[in-house]
């Protein structure tokens, strides 16, 4: 619902780009030759520079495959807050899940509300973090990336070319990148089995594996492709894409979504005094 | 936790040994194999006689370079004990006599709950034992009696009316706690730190506190973003010269620019207290980072706040270079105390109500 509003202020540049993604099949080799043809700009120590605020401008955080317009769970919110039908995001449309995997996806999907974490204003973990309907901030130094998403104030950092291991399981995974000409390549392992890859139940366990490629394909656009892998709950590995795009406005910012307070109520509700009888 | 605490403790006995011979080494001293291979654009001289001489390296695009992992812990105090009276600095006898006697004062396997200790009454609830707490345990390189330099007696200004209001209702809710019946009708009782909406000593500003003492800062054309450990608090300070917006956060809105090699980053719009106690929403904090040498920044902030403080104070907090890396915190996604605090209050209800009752069937 928000990407409509915010739709309207990624530019020109944005809407030319959905033109070409969003209407038709041919977007891969498309996009393909574009990722060749340009030439980003170089930080100073020359890599490509993916320096900048970046939103995606789709619906996978409804829902990461096709899917039709549907009423929202809340009646008195009507159309406001319902769901807008959506490309999927994921290569073949075909998720590979396991059987019994299939059926916790299922449950998931009709639990939504008191299951999903985003809900919770839990840590969204990888790659869900780059699709949310808020804006991220990558910061580029030569030995550190640093990302931050506005929600949740989720952060991680992506150690280049480093052999530094996760002490523990995380929410945000833990991240290793390196060069691949033009493209940052990003290796995330050492996840909880605590997020999901959308709000239609999508899940992964603790045995997910991310590898991420972010390239520059324009001055203002990014094209991103994920390759999950999770022997636990998929058959075998599969991919999702999109485009990325730079936030536009001259005043862009990151700003703070603490949303534990917005979540409070449906966490600890039921343990408040109650007034006397 | 457990290694990191014992990585941590090797490492800054490292960097505080540094911190300790600065004032003669660190002129001589190259910047090691971690450092920025950008050369500075200033030679070291030989002779310089203080670390204030120590030029910073450079980044790629000409700043100063004050990137790295920082460590903040320190036993040294905010405020200076009041039977110090105007004494500025230890001398290294008292110095290591002060460690000695905080570090057995403070640690929660010592106290006995029945006698109490540290601030804990008699009676009270100790509600973590010592294997938890990551402070640190010696006093800031420089000796300081406490973090606040300015009032020179090193303690906080009077309150204001107000402020001395605010303080007196957190003492009682304090003591309340310790006593093990906290207020708790709801989360909105607890304090932001325990909500898990701004962090203990995360700041803004930073103050060291009991555990992930550790900011990492990075520099990109335009920004620098510091990054705490301590409930994964990342701000993105601006640089660019534009002013305050309207929009008011838990962490404020920062903007900075550089005085010579000193950031300096300023903060208002904060959404009510900061993470400071007995701070309000009328914060106007100013900080400073210096980088003092190969393996020292020095951290200053000023805190103007007129509805609480009856004049601003400035403290200055010493960090020391980590190797180790900033970990995820996960602080709301288990935060199994709120529930058990609040499920807590209910059950002690409960059996006031059933003993009401009782009394007056």
């Amino acid at each position: 619902m928000q990407n409509w509003f915010r739709s309207a202020i990624f530019g020109s540049v944005g809407a030319a780009f959905i033109a070409i993604l969003w209407q038709g099949v041919v977007p891969v080799a498309a996009h393909g030759q574009a990722v060749q043809a340009y030439r980003a700009p170089r930080t100073a120590d020359g890599k490509p520079d993916l320096n900048g605020i970046w939103e995606a401008l789709n619906t996978a955080n409804w829902d990461i495959q096709d899917h039709a317009a549907r009423m929202g769970p809340v009646v008195s919110l009507g159309a406001a807050f319902s769901i807008p039908a959506g490309r999927g995001v994921v290569e073949g449309n075909e998720i590979p899940y396991l059987p019994e995997a299939a059926a916790k996806k299922k449950e998931n999907a009709e639990k939504w509300l008191n299951s999903d974490p985003e809900i919770k204003c839990y840590l969204p973990g990888v790659p869900r973090a780059t699709y949310m309907p808020y804006p991220f901030q990558i910061l580029q130094t030569p030995q550190h990336i640093l990302m931050v998403y506005e929600f949740a104030g989720a952060t991680r950092t992506i150690y280049m070319n480093s052999k530094l291991k996760s002490p523990n399981d995380t929410w945000m995974g833990w991240s290793i990148g390196h060069w691949e000409g033009d493209t940052l390549v990003v290796d995330v392992t050492s996840f909880n089995d605590q997020t999901w890859f959308d709000r239609a139940g999508n899940f992964h366990s603790d045995a997910l594996h991310v590898v991420e490629r972010y390239t520059r394909i324009s001055p203002d656009a990014i094209d991103y492709e994920v390759t999950i892998e999770d022997p636990k709950v998929f058959s075998r590995p599969w991919k999702m894409r999109m485009p990325l795009y730079r936030r536009l406005e001259k005043d862009a910012q990151l700003l703070e979504y603490q949303c534990i307070e917005f979540a409070e109520e449906l966490l600890y509700g039921p343990l408040r005094k109650q007034p006397s009888k | 936790m457990n290694q990191r605490f014992f990585a941590f403790r090797g490492a800054a006995a490292v960097a505080i040994a540094v911190v300790l011979v600065a004032p003669i080494r660190a002129a001589g001293q190259t910047p090691s194999a971690k450092e920025p291979t950008a050369a500075p654009n200033v030679t070291p001289k030989k002779a310089a006689p203080s670390p204030k001489r120590w030029v910073p390296p450079r980044t790629s695009d000409g700043q100063p370079d004050l990137q790295g992992i920082w460590d903040y812990r320190t036993i040294t105090p905010l405020e200076r004990p009041r039977e110090l009276g105007t004494k500025e600095f230890f001398t290294d006898e008292e110095a290591a006599n002060y460690e000695k006697k905080e570090n057995q004062r403070q640690n929660r396997d010592l106290i006995d709950p029945e006698q109490g200790g540290l601030f804990y009454p008699p009676g009270g609830v100790v509600p973590y034992n010592e294997f938890w707490y990551d402070r640190g345990d010696k006093v800031s390189g420089t000796k300081r009696t406490s973090l606040i330099v300015d009032p020179p007696d090193g303690r906080l200004p009077a309150w204001t009316p107000e402020g001395q209001k605010e303080a007196s209702r957190r003492a009682a809710a304090q003591r309340n706690d310790q006593l093990g019946h906290p207020l708790a009708d709801s989360w909105e009782d607890r304090p932001l730190q325990e909500r898990c909406l701004v962090g203990l000593n995360a700041g803004p500003p930073m103050v060291p506190g009991a555990y992930n003492n550790d900011v990492q800062l990075f520099e990109t054309p335009g920004y620098v973003a510091i990054l705490n450990e301590m409930v994964h608090s990342a701000r993105i300070v601006h640089l660019d010269g534009h002013p305050h917006g309207s929009i008011r956060q838990w962490k404020g809105d920062s903007v900075g620019h550089w005085e010579g090699d000193t950031l300096v980053v300023d903060t208002t719009n904060f959404n009510r207290e900061t993470s400071l106690d007995g701070s309000s929403a009328n914060t106007h904090l100013v900080e400073r980072f210096t980088r003092t040498g190969p393996n020292t920044l020095l951290y200053e902030f000023t805190v103007d706040d007129p509805t609480m403080w009856t004049r601003p104070w400035t403290a200055v907090v010493p960090m020391t270079k980590s190797d180790d890396p900033i970990y995820e915190y996960a602080c709301h996604e288990a935060n199994y105390a709120m529930t058990g605090i609040l499920a807590g209050a209910r059950a002690a209800d409960k059996a006031a109500e059933d003993a009401t009752e009782k009394r007056t069937k």
